[in-house]
């Protein structure tokens, strides 16, 4: 493995890595111009109502200490 | 009644589920307030150690103490900002916001207080400051917080987090998460990678069944040695950066920006577009802090190519992240918390472009060893790290203390433009300091000889920069305490208790039916294009954005794909490393020496790493080879220099009383020099008996030692014996002390003299070569 990594021109190497990432690049690009804007808004919007109680009240009897 | 209950039941259900059960349950709001008080307590340790190392350099007294010398407090001082500040801050949101947008309790309550981690950034906060580093930049902890951070971030977090996603009650994955899954992941392999030694302790235990000393017990050396060392610390402190102090924030941008501007993120594909570019790109760019080094052509090109591609993802990122902001700009001017954002997230983008620019090899010339690199990270750390932080605490403390507001607004605005003033004041001296250093490494005068010979100074220029870099450091450390008061003055408002809300959100169905796969839309009757057009529709990502552990293996794939891709053939080339027959093992006291070389932190201020550019062989000499470092563990290279570059000191200056003399009093061999005095080496003794485990550690790991193993205890007394009469031959009349045999400073001295020299020997002939053994 060492005598034919040895021989090999790495010159490519970084040629290698570029053209690897554009192909990459490219597949991604086109997945998410072409995903769907329903999809895409729902998504989007995942932050903004996550975390409004169905109601305010104790879980249990237990309370949280008040330490922190 | 029954009809408002259902209608919020609908709401929290996710309008794809499939029926399953509505559950009850909390969040686990207590680990957040634990982590958000570990971050503002680390942050004012951080920032204070930073402070204190600005002034030390201005008021080189100020290192009146060893434990807080420079050399030993800067790594403090870069672990407490990244891994106890930030670290803290990442878990504190990762924490709020994973549980939120999974709605579901983390997986364990108590695995999330195994993972809350201060025990063991109190135990760095302990070594450090004695001394126990292993050496290498912002991996420095020894192997033992190494294992222990190991299983807190793979075992105690990485198994709660990826539990949680299992459990959630949201199908699908925000991109948020998408990033700390990438972080998650790539974290834990650099660490484990990196982090490949053999601990001296237990080969003293298992060869003689005591343990020499305390600080053989903690005492490591890499595997990795020489060039591969330093490309395995690169590859690690590059991405560290990048999934450390990027892609956890980044992740936690695209959560609370919208929550703070009440609006969704600007676009959701350029999120996505922005995610992948950067798991993809980053890994492999970490050569680029190796330019002109001894590291091979090649692997240098290949890290700058990726880092230049870095501007497309980390701009677009930038600017869906301002974008986000459209039509709530109003809003900046009356609120700190999205003033902080909007900083945080422009000094994003302002270090993003830099950071590509410094990689270009010919800027990389200049700014490379410059305190230019040092105001790079400070403005991404302070401005980027530091204020998207206190962003989220801000915006986070009334929900999470119940008050309903912060204590003040007016001392949240007032931190925000105290710190913002501190943060110009230090880059804008410091890029100021760091390219007049580089300019005047390499300015010439008319005969062709360097203008500047004498490197201190380079330094003495540099002093306004360094006052003003202090009192900028200071604002900041000032700005942060009053947002801590103001904090603390928001947590005093809370109720007595505690209200613990309800969540009601449906479970998820077993089955999920996303629809048929979709069908090609092409006339082509080429394979290939039909299942290139249904790709590009995009259902299968859709699919693996409800599958946490398929996407975190995919993301894992791409990492250790660009990971081994350079790795490899830096570890199999020979031609990488050429063998130079000079270049011999330390010898058993250089070796001790070299220790207290790491010990001290003088990598923090020297690197030993000639480039091949004119004005430094001009300055130093012959530059570095590859092969005259392959004992070296580990590497040594250093990052900057506050002080000349010590690669050929055993060839410049080999005068064992100067450096003696040096020492004790820095000044009275160079007037202005701001190195601390280490008179301690002069007084501390040398433990021999710790000498023989480090060898044999070494000779197990390939260092051909020969009978240097046996003999180790004896030639380090021979060596430390012929070093301590040439102090005294070179310094005739000075006050040395007694014993100077048995004292540290004599080991230290041995290895500044054989530093660089190898090079310039006799190669030994055939016996002596197969023989081995250090000279």
């Amino acid at each position: 493995m060492s005598d034919i990594m040895s021989h090999m021109d790495l010159a490519v190497w970084p040629t290698i890595g570029l053209v690897l990432f554009l192909i990459v690049f490219a597949c991604m690009a086109g997945r998410v111009l072409l995903s769907k804007r329903p999809h895409n808004e729902r998504m989007a919007s995942l932050p903004l109502d996550d975390d409004e109680p169905a109601h305010q009240g104790r879980l249990t009897n237990r309370e949280e200490p008040d330490v922190a | 009644m029954a009809a408002a209950a259902a209608a919020a039941e609908a709401s929290f259900a996710p309008p794809e589920h499939t029926g399953g059960a509505i559950d009850e349950f909390s969040y686990d709001d207590q680990i957040v307030r634990m982590f958000l008080w570990a971050t503002l307590i680390w942050a004012l340790v951080g920032f204070l150690a930073g402070v204190v190392l600005a002034f030390q350099l201005a008021m080189p007294a100020l290192n009146f103490l060893p434990e807080i010398a420079f050399g030993r407090l800067r790594p403090l001082h870069t672990n407490a900002a990244i891994f106890a500040f930030a670290g803290n801050a990442i878990f504190c949101a990762v924490y709020y916001s994973t549980q939120r947008l999974c709605k579901t309790r983390m997986f364990s309550d108590k695995l999330s207080r195994l993972h809350f981690w201060q025990l063991i950034i109190v135990s760095a906060a302990l070594t450090l400051p004695f001394g126990i580093t292993q050496g290498k930049e912002y991996a420095e902890l020894e192997w033992p917080i190494d294992l222990a951070i190991a299983v807190v971030w793979a075992g105690f977090f990485g198994v709660n987090f990826i539990g949680t996603l299992i459990r959630r009650r949201e199908r699908h994955l925000y991109v948020a998460i998408w990033f700390y899954i990438a972080s998650l992941v790539t974290v834990a392999i650099l660490h484990i990678f990196n982090n490949i030694w053999i601990p001296v302790g237990i080969v003293d235990v298992i060869r003689t069944g005591e343990l020499a000393s305390f600080d053989n017990a903690m005492k490591s050396y890499p595997v990795y040695a020489g060039v591969q060392d330093a490309f395995m610390q690169w590859w690690y402190g590059h991405n560290a950066v990048a999934c450390f102090l990027t892609t956890p924030f980044l992740g936690l941008m695209y959560y609370f920006l919208p929550k703070a501007a009440d609006r969704p993120v600007f676009s959701y594909k350029l999120s996505i577009v922005h995610f992948w570019s950067l798991v993809f790109i980053y890994i492999w760019a970490g050569p680029h802090h190796l330019h002109y080094t001894a590291l091979p052509e090649w692997a240098a090109s290949l890290g700058m190519v990726f880092s230049l591609m870095l501007w497309m993802p980390s701009w677009g990122g930038m600017i869906n992240g301002l974008l986000t902001l459209r039509g709530a700009w109003h809003k900046v001017a009356q609120d700190p918390v999205l003033k902080f954002f909007v900083v945080g997230i422009t000094f994003y983008g302002m270090a993003t472009f830099e950071g590509p620019m410094l990689s270009i090899k010919t800027v990389n010339s200049l700014s490379h060893y410059t305190d230019w690199t040092i105001a790079h990270v400070h403005a991404a750390t302070l401005g980027w790290n530091g204020f998207m932080t206190f962003g989220m605490i801000y915006w986070r403390a009334p929900r999470l203390f119940q008050t309903g507001k912060l204590y003040s607004q007016k001392l949240a605005s007032l931190h925000f433009w105290i710190g913002t003033i501190g943060i110009l004041l230090y880059v804008i001296s410091i890029y100021t300091a760091g390219i007049t250093q580089g300019l005047m490494w390499r300015a010439f005068d008319e005969t062709g000889a360097l203008a500047f010979p004498k490197f201190i100074e380079t330094v003495t220029q540099l002093m306004p920069f360094y006052w003003i870099r202090a009192i900028g450091g200071t604002m900041y450390l000032v700005a942060t305490g009053i947002g801590v008061y103001n904090i603390f003055k928001t947590w005093r408002m809370k109720p007595p208790s505690y209200d613990v809300p309800v969540i009601r959100a449906a479970r998820l169905g077993k089955v999920y039916d996303d629809g048929p796969a979709p069908k090609s839309r092409l006339n082509a009757n080429v394979a290939i294009g039909h299942a290139g057009d249904r790709f590009m529709q995009g259902h299968r990502h859709r699919r693996w954005e409800r599958m946490p552990i398929r996407f975190t293996v995919y993301v894992t794939v791409a990492v250790i794909f660009a990971s081994l891709f350079e790795i490899i053939p830096t570890f199999l080339i020979r031609s990488n490393v050429p063998t130079i027959a000079s270049v011999k093992p330390y010898t058993p006291l250089e070796l001790a020496g070299r220790d207290i070389y790491i010990a001290e932190g003088c990598y923090n201020c020297h690197s030993q790493m000639i480039r091949p550019i004119f004005s430094e062989t001009q300055r130093y000499g012959e530059y570095s080879k590859p092969g005259e470092f392959i004992y070296d563990r580990p590497f040594q290279w250093g990052s900057r220099r506050i002080g000349p570059d010590l690669a050929r000191e055993g060839v410049l200056n080999p005068n064992a009383g100067w450096h003696y003399i040096h020492f004790e009093i820095p000044t009275e061999c160079q007037a202005g020099s701001v190195m601390p005095s280490d008179k301690h080496l002069i007084h501390q003794d040398l433990h021999c008996a710790e000498i023989e485990a480090r060898v044999h550690s070494m000779a197990m790991l390939g260092v051909p030692y020969g009978d240097a193993v046996t003999r180790s205890v004896e030639m380090a007394r021979e060596q430390a014996a012929d070093v301590a009469q040439q102090v005294h031959d070179n310094a005739p009349g000075y006050a040395i002390v007694d014993n100077l045999e048995n004292k540290k400073v004599v080991a230290l001295i041995a290895y500044l003299q054989r530093l660089g020299t190898d090079i310039s020997k006799p190669a030994p002939d055939d016996a002596e070569t197969e023989e081995g053994g250090a000279s």
